[in-house]
C-alpha cells in the first residue's frame, strides 16, 4: 500500500475509474486523515470553552437579572432587560470611577513602559556580574505574590512604624513624622501605583531586552559614527525594532491596570474604600458582591469589558497605522 | 502510517477522558464532620470556652469531629455568599447583630422556632439580642454574647499624673491633657481611638440625643445632620484632638488598639471588654472603667453590639442545634463574662464594668441595608474628612446622611 498522502491528480484519476468500491473507502480514508487534527484539539476546545465560555455566557444572562441575595439563595433570577445597564450609566459614581481609572491607567502604563525600557536598555550597557544580580533581583520582585507585596509596601508606609517616614525624616528631606500616606485620595492612590509599577517592571524590562537583542549593532554603530546622539539612536534604530515588543506589552499594562483590583483594595483597606477612591475594578466588587446586587455587578463588568477593548483597538490601530504610514 | 495516526489520536482522547475523570474523583471532606464559621475574636480571646464546647459535642455524638473555621468581620459575608451560591454553606455560623436583618430578609437561615425550648436558658435570653434573632415572628438565631465599649487604661500611668477616674467628659478631657504632658512622646496617646472609629464617634451623637437615622411616613430618613447629631460629632472631634495620636484616617483594626497598648503608645483604650486579653506586659497595671457622659454621673451610651448563632440553609439542623447548645451554656457563658463580655442571659448579669456601661446603649437602624451602609464604608468617610478638616462638620454629616437615606431606601 502506498504511504505517500493522495493528491489531486489521484483524486482525479480515481474518480474517472470503473472501480466504484474502491473509490468510496479510499475517500473515508480521506475524511478520517483530514479531520484528525480537529479530533487532536478537540480535547482543549472543549476545555476552553468550559472553562471560558460558560461563565462569560452566565454573566450575560446576569447581567440581564435582578439577582440580589433572596435570588442566589433561591438560584433564580428575574429578568429585567437593561434596567441594570440603564442603572450604571445614570450612576454619577460610575462616571467618576470610569474617569479616575482612565487617569490612572494612564499613569501607570506610561510609568511602566517608560521605566522598564530605562532599565533594559541600562541592562544592555552593564557588565555581566551587575547583570546577573539586576535580572536575578527583577526576577525576585517579580516572584513576590501580590498579597504578601502589600503587607510588606503597608507595613513600610505604616503612619506610625513605617520605615518610609523614618527614612525620609533622618535624611531631612522634611518632617515625616507620623504622615499619613493614605490621608488624601492622591496620596492613597500614588501608593498604589508604585506597587503596581514596582510590581510590573520586571516583565517589561525581561522582554524589552530580549528585543534588544534583535537591534543590529552595524546600525547602531554606523549611527554613532555619523554624530547621532544617544536619544537620536534610539529614537530612529532601537525604537522601530521594539515596536511591535512594545506594542504588546502596552496593550497588555493596559488591560491589567485598567482592571486591577488586589493591590489597591487591600492595600487602601476593605473598610477605607469609597466613592471618592473607587477603581473600576474595586467598584464592581463593591457595587455587586459587597452590595449583594449581583446583576448589577455584571453589567459594570460587562461594560469595563467594552470599555478595555475599545481603548486597546483604538491604541493598537494607531500604532498599526503609524507603522503603514511610514 | 495510518495505523499509527489512528493509535496516536486514541491515545491522546484517552488521555483527556482520563483527565477529566480525574479531576471529578476528588477525596471529598469526611462526611462526619460539622463545619462550624467564628470570629477571630473567638480565636484570639476565647479559645478554651470553644474547645470546651467542641469536646462536650463530640462525647455526645461518637464518630462526629468539629471544623471550626475563623473569619474575619472585613471576609466573612462574601464567604458566606460564596457558599449560598455553591451549595456548601457551614453548619453553623456567627454573624453580627447589625448583619442578621438582611440575610433573615433573604432567607439565608433554617427556621429554629422549634428547637427554642431546647436551647440553655431561652426563657431569659438579653432581649436585646434575641430581637436581632427574630423575623416575621419566627426564630432564625440564638443570642451567643454582646459586650459593650468600656475604657482600659494604665493605671500606674493614671496615678503618676494624678489623674482620677472621670465622671465627665470634660474631667476625661483635662485628665487626658494632664497625661499628654506628663508622657510627652509625640506617638503616645492618651486615649487611643482610631480616627474613624464610628462606634465611638456615634456614642457621642447618641450621648447628645442624635440619631443615626429614622424612619418616617414608612421609608428611612438620615439624621446625622440635624443639630443634636451635629454637637454630638463636634464634641468627638474635640475629644479625639484632645486626647488620641491616632491615624485620621485609619479604623480599629489597622492598627489594633491593644497592639498600640502593649506596646506602651496609650494610656487608654476605648474599645470592648475583651480587649484586656492582649495587653502585653502591662497586664498586672490595667483596669477598666466605664466611659463617662457629658453629663455628670452618668455613662455615655454603649454600642451594644453582639453576636447570633444562625444554622444556614442546607446545613445540618439537629445537629447543628446540638453544638450551640453546647456553646451557649451555662459553663461557657460564665467562661465568657469572666472575659469581659456580656452573656446572653439576664440570670447570669452582674454589674461588672462592662455590665454597667451597657445599662445606657444604642443600637444601628433596624434595616434591612443596613449593612451596605457599613460595607460602603459611610460613617467612615464622613468621620475621616471631619477630623482631617477636608469639610466642615455641618457639610460631612449631610453628604453622609443623604447616602444613608439613599442607601437604606434601596430595594
Amino acid at each position: 500500500m502506498s504511504t505517500r498522502v493522495p493528491d489531486s491528480t489521484d483524486v482525479a484519476a480515481e474518480a474517472l475509474s470503473p472501480g466504484s468500491r474502491r473509490r468510496r473507502s479510499l475517500s473515508w480514508a480521506r475524511v478520517w486523515r483530514a479531520s484528525a487534527p480537529y479530533w487532536l484539539i478537540l480535547p482543549v476546545v472543549a476545555v476552553m470553552a468550559a472553562v471560558l465560555g460558560y461563565p462569560l455566557y452566565k454573566l450575560v444572562t446576569l447581567s440581564f437579572q435582578q439577582y440580589g441575595l433572596p435570588e442566589l439563595i433561591q438560584r433564580r433570577g428575574v429578568w429585567v432587560g437593561l434596567d441594570n445597564y440603564r442603572s450604571v450609566l445614570g450612576d454619577e459614581v460610575f462616571w467618576d470611577t470610569l474617569f479616575r481609572t482612565v487617569v490612572f491607567t494612564v499613569a501607570n502604563v506610561g510609568l511602566t513602559i517608560v521605566l522598564g525600557t530605562l532599565i533594559a536598555l541600562l541592562l544592555v550597557r552593564v557588565s555581566t556580574v551587575v547583570r546577573v544580580l539586576l535580572t536575578g533581583g527583577l526576577v525576585l520582585v517579580w516572584a513576590m505574590p501580590v498579597v504578601v507585596a502589600v503587607q510588606v509596601w503597608y507595613w513600610m508606609t505604616n503612619f506610625q512604624n513605617g520605615v518610609l517616614n523614618y527614612i525620609l525624616t533622618q535624611l531631612q528631606v522634611g518632617d515625616f513624622f507620623q504622615h499619613d500616606w493614605y490621608a488624601t485620595t492622591f496620596s492613597k492612590l500614588s501608593m498604589v501605583t508604585l506597587l503596581i509599577v514596582w510590581g510590573a517592571i520586571p516583565f517589561v524590562t525581561i522582554t524589552v531586552y530580549a528585543g534588544l537583542a534583535h537591534v543590529p549593532r552595524e546600525l547602531v554603530e554606523a549611527a554613532e559614527i555619523d554624530g547621532a546622539g544617544p536619544v537620536r539612536v534610539f529614537r530612529d534604530v532601537t525604537f522601530p525594532v521594539l515596536k511591535p515588543i512594545l506594542l504588546i506589552l502596552i496593550s497588555l499594562s493596559i488591560i491589567w491596570d485598567f482592571g486591577v483590583f488586589a493591590q489597591p483594595y487591600l492595600l487602601i483597606g476593605a473598610s477605607h474604600v469609597d466613592t471618592s477612591n473607587y477603581l473600576m475594578g474595586v467598584y464592581v466588587f463593591i457595587e455587586g458582591y459587597a452590595q449583594s446586587d449581583f446583576g448589577r455587578g455584571a453589567a459594570i463588568s460587562l461594560l469595563m469589558l467594552v470599555m478595555v477593548a475599545s481603548l486597546s483597538v483604538l491604541y493598537i490601530r494607531q500604532m498599526v497605522r503609524a507603522e503603514d504610514v511610514r | 502510517m495510518r495505523m499509527r495516526k489512528i493509535v496516536a489520536a486514541a491515545f491522546v482522547a484517552a488521555l483527556a477522558v482520563a483527565a477529566t475523570s480525574a479531576t471529578g474523583a476528588s477525596g471529598g471532606s469526611a462526611a462526619n464532620t460539622l463545619t462550624v464559621w467564628l470570629q477571630v475574636d473567638a480565636q484570639s480571646g476565647w479559645p478554651d470556652v470553644v474547645a470546651a464546647a467542641n469536646a462536650q459535642f463530640k462525647a455526645a455524638n461518637p464518630g462526629w469531629d468539629v471544623d471550626v473555621q475563623y473569619q474575619t468581620w472585613g471576609t466573612h459575608l462574601q464567604k458566606f455568599d460564596a457558599t449560598l451560591a455553591a451549595g456548601n454553606t457551614p453548619d453553623v455560623i456567627e454573624m453580627g447583630n447589625t448583619e442578621m436583618t438582611k440575610y433573615m430578609a433573604a432567607g439565608a437561615f433554617q427556621d429554629l422556632t422549634a428547637e427554642k425550648s431546647s436551647f440553655p436558658n431561652s426563657a431569659t435570653w438579653l432581649e436585646g439580642l434575641a430581637a436581632s434573632g427574630r423575623y416575621g415572628g419566627k426564630v432564625y438565631g440564638v443570642p451567643y454574647y454582646a459586650g459593650s465599649r468600656v475604657v482600659t487604661y494604665r493605671a500606674d500611668l493614671f496615678r503618676q499624673a494624678g489623674v482620677k477616674i472621670p465622671t465627665s467628659l470634660n474631667e476625661f478631657i483635662a485628665g487626658a491633657r494632664k497625661l499628654g504632658t506628663k508622657n510627652s512622646a509625640k506617638s503616645f496617646s492618651p486615649v487611643y481611638i482610631a480616627g474613624t472609629d464610628w462606634y465611638v464617634a456615634m456614642s457621642f451623637v447618641y450621648d447628645y440625643g442624635g440619631k443615626i437615622a429614622i424612619t418616617s411616613k414608612g421609608k428611612w430618613l438620615g439624621t446625622l445632620d440635624r443639630p443634636k447629631a451635629l454637637a454630638g460629632l463636634a464634641a468627638y472631634k474635640r475629644f479625639f484632638n484632645a486626647s488620641s495620636r491616632a491615624s485620621k484616617t485609619t479604623d480599629e483594626t489597622r492598627p489594633n488598639p491593644y497592639d498600640v497598648y502593649a506596646q506602651g503608645n496609650a494610656a487608654s483604650m476605648i474599645g470592648p471588654g475583651w480587649f484586656s486579653c492582649c495587653v502585653g506586659d502591662y497586664k498586672g497595671q490595667t483596669a477598666q472603667f466605664v466611659m463617662p457622659s457629658h453629663t455628670k454621673g452618668q455613662p455615655i451610651p454603649g454600642f451594644l453590639g453582639g453576636s447570633d448563632l444562625a444554622v444556614p440553609l442546607g446545613g445540618d439542623k439537629d445537629l447543628a442545634a446540638a453544638w450551640i447548645g453546647a456553646f451557649t451554656d451555662n459553663t461557657s457563658m460564665t467562661a465568657l463574662r469572666a472575659k469581659g463580655n456580656i452573656p446572653n442571659t439576664t440570670s447570669l448579669l452582674g454589674s461588672s464594668v462592662n455590665e454597667r456601661a451597657a445599662r445606657r446603649s444604642w443600637f444601628v437602624p433596624t434595616a434591612k441595608n443596613w449593612v451596605n451602609v457599613e460595607n460602603g464604608n459611610i460613617l467612615r468617610t464622613m468621620l475621616s474628612r471631619i477630623l482631617t478638616n477636608k469639610m466642615t462638620v455641618k457639610q460631612a454629616a449631610e453628604v453622609a446622611s443623604d447616602n444613608i437615606t439613599f442607601t437604606l431606601n434601596q430595594r
